[in-house]
């Protein structure tokens, strides 16, 4: 699989769907909790915050009044039973500080003043920045210094709180990536089952079911698997319909031209029409190779069926030996098995005036099936196009071979039916080899009916 | 020998049918032609018949019908050679399973039909018809061996398949066919002899041998083949038949 580069600021997107998703969910819900958590925070600072002026307000002007009532020793009494949790009464005067720093600070002094109607000259100074703390002192009306020591603090938070927002952000991420997963599940699944799609073969139809939009496109999928397959069989139907017409006038004109006398002529139109047979003969095979081989996968020893073939050649006069063979069983087709091998021996005596036959046994388990010869070779350049149906190399054109062009493309397909692989390449030397890379396992589904 | 063979030529195209009559008429047989199933059985019921040439692709009763109803009828001795338009292995089968001797395939010329109708005569004059073993059965067994007749290969104990060339099968399927029975070299040849038999230039007794190697027969023990000297050979296993046609 291939996708076109990525460039920019693209590269730095996760590549799958699945990821990307989450990564936005993720990133939005992130957000929105920090947004919401920001928002609840300053509304309880501002609620906190007024509530504390107002009270400060009424509550200072109530408590000064009542400490200047009250004699000394009952001061001390009092005032820590004024303290509230922002700030308290000490009866002295104020620590050693600094200047307002803060314009809270200055304003809760400004607070003080305003509420004790300016009756009284406030000196006010921060005593600490961290925790913020400042210090208001005046000087009671009986000369006793009053220090007013806040420390500005908003209500500390539950302890519970982040802990049930951290909750709730890790309960919606495991619904953003359940959502995700259902998502993108039969997305891959759909994906999966085009690639696997073979029209040769039998598929078991995506299974129909969940959301409807999944649904639909499995359905669509399956209906589009079905089109194929009629496709592939209507096409074999028409191959073999017009095989069947051409075979009774080819039968003809040969009787015809048998019962005619001798002559040049007579001699030229029995080769033409030998041709014409065998295009309509490699035709129809091409069309069945794609198609998938019939009958079941035995097992065979691969050594049987070369000698036989072999013999079959060497029984009808043809140069085709049988050289170092290593021993090996496997589970295959074996009519498939020997079309295969029956074209390459065809092609090698064809082109390169004789076979050798062998087997080799590979690292990867699988077993290779040699054919050689010492023609002239392919040239490199045109080694993937002669498994191209029809396809002649311009020196068999030239010698007329009589060659259709197709038997090296039905051994290609029919070795891809057997899961194997047909490998060309020219020989140290010179000659062709041909090899046909065969899997030990048994083949694998079954293929599609005739 | 003052015996004319009379072939039965059953083909709807009636050029076909016309121009194999003529030749084989000019090669000294005597020849009646059919264009369905009616004028073959109607033919058969009048004359004796040595050989059918029998198209399989007809409009209506087609080949292999008329085939697997002639095995079944009074007239099941006679040998029948097919005319099938597709050389694929399953019609092959098919037809040889229905009860065919031999099959030719379209576009054939006349003179390779002409050989098979020889070929499958002799044979048949060679050996009654119901001692051919390997026509009525797919499987047959025999020693440690069995033989699929269809597919063309040995199968072992283990269900392994060991394919046979054309001449080896052969020669195997006479010797199948006449157990116990010390065949000459001529019976051999002639009886082995296959589609290419002008070309088959392997005396028997290399044939043999090559066969013995498939049934791992030692040359020295012989198990399956035994030498008759000066005779010829003997299939000295029992045969059994395993398998029935469908």
């Amino acid at each position: 699989m291939s996708a076109t580069p990525r460039t920019g600021w693209r590269r730095l997107l996760p590549r799958t769907l699945g990821a990307r998703l989450t990564l936005i969910l993720f990133t939005g819900l992130l957000l929105a909790h920090a947004l919401s958590f920001v928002l609840l925070f300053s509304e309880r600072y501002v609620a906190a915050r007024s509530m504390m002026l107002t009270y400060l307000d009424q509550d200072v002007a109530v408590s000064v009044a009542l400490l200047e009532r009250l004699s000394p020793a009952e001061r001390v009494r009092w005032a820590p039973r004024l303290e509230r949790r922002t700030y308290r009464y000490l009866l002295g005067p104020a620590r050693p500080g600094v200047p307002l720093t803060s314009d809270r600070a200055r304003e809760v002094t400004a607070l003080i003043d305003r509420s004790l109607d300016h009756r009284y000259r406030l000196r006010a100074r921060t005593v600490s920045t961290s925790p913020e703390r400042f210090a208001v002192e005046l000087t009671l009306a009986d000369g006793q210094p009053l220090t007013l020591e806040v420390t500005p603090s908003v209500m500390p938070i539950a302890r519970w709180l982040p802990v049930v927002l951290a909750a709730q952000l890790a309960l919606l991420l495991l619904c953003a990536w359940l959502a995700v997963r259902l998502a993108t599940r039969p997305l891959v699944q759909l994906a999966d089952a085009v690639e696997r799609l073979d029209p040769a073969r039998v598929h078991p139809p995506l299974p129909q079911e969940g959301p409807v939009e999944v649904i639909k496109a499995a359905t669509a999928f399956n209906a589009m698997q079905a089109r194929i397959g009629h496709y592939l069989a209507e096409r074999l139907q028409i191959l073999a319909a017009i095989s069947h017409d051409l075979q009774t006038p080819i039968t003809r004109m040969k009787l015809r031209l048998e019962a005619m006398e001798e002559g040049a002529d007579r001699d030229r139109l029995i080769g033409d029409l030998g041709q014409l047979q065998q295009l309509v003969r490699d035709g129809i095979a091409y069309a069945r190779s794609t198609h998938g081989a019939t009958g079941p996968a035995v097992r065979l020893d691969l050594y049987a069926l070369l000698d036989s073939v072999v013999c079959d050649y060497q029984d009808a006069g043809k140069p085709v030996t049988l050289g170092e063979c290593a021993r090996a069983s496997l589970s295959t087709r074996p009519p498939t098995l020997r079309r295969i091998v029956e074209n390459l021996i065809d092609n090698a005596v064809k082109y390169g005036g004789g076979a050798e036959v062998g087997v080799r046994r590979l690292d990867d388990g699988r077993v290779a099936v040699d054919v050689c010869d010492r023609g002239p070779g392919i040239p490199e350049q045109e080694m993937q196009a002669v498994l191209q149906p029809f396809y002649r190399l311009e020196s068999s054109r030239n010698r007329d071979t009589g060659g259709t062009g197709l038997g090296l493309a039905i051994a290609q397909q029919l070795a891809a039916t057997l899961d194997g692989e047909l490998v060309l390449a020219n020989r140290s030397g010179g000659g062709l080899r041909a090899t046909l890379l065969l899997p030990v396992a048994p083949a694998s589904t079954p293929t599609l009916a005739r | 020998m003052a015996h004319t063979d009379h072939i039965l030529i059953v083909d709807d195209d009636r050029e076909i049918r016309r121009m194999v009559g003529e030749y084989l008429q000019r090669k000294g047989l005597r020849t009646t032609l059919a264009a369905d199933g009616r004028e073959m059985r109607a033919a058969l019921d009048t004359s004796d018949v040595d050989l059918i040439v029998l198209d399989v692709m007809m409009p209506g009763e087609d080949g292999l019908f008329l085939c697997r109803n002639l095995r079944a009828s009074k007239h099941r001795n006679v040998p029948v050679v097919m005319l099938t338009a597709r050389d694929e292995e399953t019609d092959r089968i098919v037809g040889l399973e229905m009860g065919a001797d031999d099959y030719v395939v379209k576009p054939f010329s006349a003179r390779e039909l002409l050989a098979r109708i020889n070929a499958v005569i002799r044979r048949t004059r060679m050996l009654p018809p119901n001692l051919q073993v390997t026509e009525a059965g797919r499987l047959i067994g025999f020693g440690q061996w069995r033989l699929d007749t269809t597919a063309r290969h040995l199968l072992d104990e283990d269900g392994t398949a060991y394919p046979l060339s054309g001449a080896e099968f052969r020669l195997l399927r006479v010797f199948l066919d006449h157990p116990q029975r010390v065949l000459s070299r001529d019976q051999l040849l002639n009886l082995t002899r296959g589609r290419d038999a002008e070309l088959f230039d392997r005396s028997i007794d290399l044939l043999v041998s090559r066969l013995r190697q498939r049934l791992r027969d030692d040359a020295r023990d012989q198990t399956y083949i035994k030498t008759v000297r000066s005779e010829g050979y003997v299939f000295c296993q029992p045969v059994v038949l395993l398998g029935e046609n469908a």
